[in-house]
């Protein structure tokens, strides 16, 4: 049985670092386990071996129990028509146009493709744990919708808006005349748009059934994972993490805990500097204890608001660049529940 | 800034788009300008900073002279459809929204045109002297700068080309608009920031953009050594501040803004925000 750890948050709030430091513990515990990451920074992709590497695990040359992956959320939607689509279809496919560009932009392709990747080292069996970093694009959430995002895609409805009505065949479109709308269309797009846009549609269909079946094995996994929410104590990424309490329970499981990264200690609330300490010192001391009540009260009202078990990492100065540090990063925090997570603590 | 029409606010997620396009709007408010204020990105991001409770597609008076709307994809596009192109009866053509719409997940460009158009159409209007847009963070911006030429590639003829190509002309005019590129003094929105002004560099589509570093940590002079928790407190602010440098120092930026301790609102942010790019005039 392979336990998953799916680490969740805004942007820019060190849950790349915080998924890989869980894993480092992890591994140490004992566990066979596989981090799976997404666009780590470089001094962290070092600390984890995978600064050179493609999509495979590789063992980290100082600890043989952690593995590491980087995934390449890019070569998503090739994946995806190599996967499901007749040979010739996926051809085609690469090299369509708007295949390119959807795949570029379409924000859940990337969920997808690193979701897809991560249960496919899930269903390996191969590790106690693996770990999951969410990848960034679409904010966070959409890791969790894209499978059923995906599915819909493909599914036609696009092709049903285009159409008005029952999925069309390839006929359907090189008869305009008598439809208005397609007409419309044309004007304002110009000549063929619509039907190389169809086209394309058309092809991508062919993978519904795979997308589909695939999706619910993803959903499957999702909904058996411990989902972990990182953020720090500012605004924008705490109300990031309230949307994962409010949603998540939905669309996969209830989160089992949030942590607060960058946290400063409690212990810095109402200091104040000697009277014989400089203006700058005194300055200081205001500064830093009114950002730790800050904090302080941020994570307080969380748990009160959203019943959420609060864990807090330390604000270091410099960010874990090398394993020994991401080591020490969870020795550092405060009440990680690692039994509910499936780690015990060593 | 304040002298163009169009200011867009980008940067990697979690650096403070937001903040730093809610202080600007509401510092050109107090110079008695007219703004407009676009949240361009999930809802609530920018309405936050005004405590004005959720925004609509319609532009709302947030403040005496400020107006502020949330970008929607669709009612951008029907209003485009039926004003823009003055298709008539275009409540009728509810489906072929929704069809227009589904293209325009396959087209992407398509997509971004209709929101980055909409910006640039309340340019055109009269009653702005000033559009503020905090847009979609780097990873995605160079898809809606992109979108005019992307048309014109796209599409050979028709109507949404025609009009493709003044909005090229009016994103990169240096005169009307201005890109700011918010960063933090960190690894990855440093890197970010850098690769973005690389992709502009090659790629023409506005003048130079504006580098504003946000959260800077004051330097410490007095370097007596301190005790207990004051000494904790030295100790990890020296140490912030050395690292910041090596990241400050990579990047031209023009502008930097403080950090802010202790702030808890949005609202507060906002305001001391648009105090601090007042001070940096």
């Amino acid at each position: 049985m392979t336990a998953t750890i799916i680490v969740t948050g805004a942007g820019g709030v060190g849950k790349t670092t915080i998924a890989a430091a869980m894993a480092v513990k992890a591994a140490r515990a004992g566990l066979r386990t596989l981090v799976v990451t997404v666009d780590p920074a470089r001094r962290l992709a070092t600390a984890l071996g995978v600064d050179d590497l493609g999509d495979e695990p590789q063992p980290h040359k100082d600890e043989p129990a952690l593995w590491a992956a980087m995934l390449d959320a890019s070569a998503s939607w090739r994946a995806v028509a190599e996967r499901h689509a007749d040979p010739e279809v996926a051809t085609r496919l690469a090299e369509n146009e708007f295949f390119l560009a959807a795949s570029e932009h379409f924000p859940a392709s990337q969920s997808y493709a690193a979701a897809d990747q991560a249960v496919t080292f899930v269903q390996a069996r191969a590790w106690d744990l693996v770990v999951v970093d969410t990848p960034p694009s679409g904010g966070g959430i959409d890791f969790f919708t894209a499978p059923a995002q995906m599915a819909d895609l493909v599914g036609g409805r696009l092709l049903r808006w285009i159409t008005g009505g029952p999925l069309p065949g390839r006929r359907f479109f090189y008869d305009r005349a008598g439809r208005p709308m397609l007409r419309l269309a044309d004007s304002l797009l110009g000549s063929d748009l619509l039907e190389r846009v169809a086209e394309f549609l058309l092809d991508l269909r062919t993978t519904y059934d795979g997308v589909a079946q695939r999706g619910r094995e993803i959903e499957n996994v999702m909904r058996a994972s411990s989902i972990v929410v990182v953020t720090t104590a500012d605004p924008a990424p705490v109300r990031e993490a309230v949307r994962f309490y409010r949603e998540l329970p939905q669309i996969a499981s209830t989160p089992e805990a949030v942590i607060f990264n960058r946290a400063l200690p409690d212990s810095w609330m109402g200091v104040k500097a000697p009277a014989a300490a400089s203006a700058e010192m005194r300055r200081l001391a205001e500064m830093w204890s009114a950002e730790t009540q800050r904090q302080h009260d941020t994570r307080a009202e969380f748990s009160a608001r959203h019943g959420a078990h609060i864990a807090t990492v330390p604000w270091s100065a410099t960010p874990p660049n090398d394993f020994v540090s991401l080591a020490e990063l969870m020795d550092k925090a405060s009440d990680v529940p690692w039994d509910r997570l499936g780690v015990e603590p060593t | 800034m304040l002298d163009k029409r169009l200011v867009i606010v980008s940067g990697k997620g979690g650096v403070g788009k937001s903040a730093v396009s809610a202080g600007l709007a509401l510092l050109a408010q107090r110079q008695g300008l007219r703004v407009l204020a676009v949240e361009m990105g999930s809802a609530g991001g920018l309405s936050a900073h005004f405590s004005t409770g959720s925004l609509d597609f319609k532009p709302r008076e947030v403040k005496p002279g400020l107006h502020a709307m949330h970008m929607v994809r669709s009612k951008a596009l029907l209003e485009y459809l039926s004003l823009q192109l003055r298709l008539p009866g275009m409540g009728r053509f509810g489906a072929f929204a929704r069809a227009f719409d589904a293209l325009a997940t396959a087209a992407p460009a398509i997509r971004e045109i209709i929101t980055i158009g909409k910006v640039l159409w309340e340019v055109k209007e009269d009653r702005w002297d000033l559009v503020v847009a905090d847009a979609p963070p780097t990873g995605q911006i160079g898809s809606y700068l992109r979108a005019p030429l992307s048309i014109s590639e796209l599409v050979p003829t028709g109507r949404i080309r025609q009009q493709s190509e003044w909005m090229q002309e009016t994103l990169s005019n240096p005169d009307v608009t201005q890109l700011v590129l918010v960063n933090l003094p960190e690894e990855l929105p440093t890197t970010e920031t850098l690769d973005t002004m690389d992709w502009l560099g090659r790629q023409h589509l506005v003048a130079d953009p504006l580098v504003l570093t946000n959260r800077v940590l004051p330097e410490l002079s007095d370097t007596s050594a301190q005790r207990g928790r004051v000494g904790e407190m030295a100790l990890l602010h020296r140490s912030l501040w050395s690292e910041q440098q090596d990241w400050l120092d990579r990047v031209d930026d023009k502008l930097r803004i403080p950090y802010m301790f202790g702030l808890f609102t949005p609202g507060e942010v906002a305001a001391r925000m648009s105090d601090e790019l007042d001070q940096l005039r």
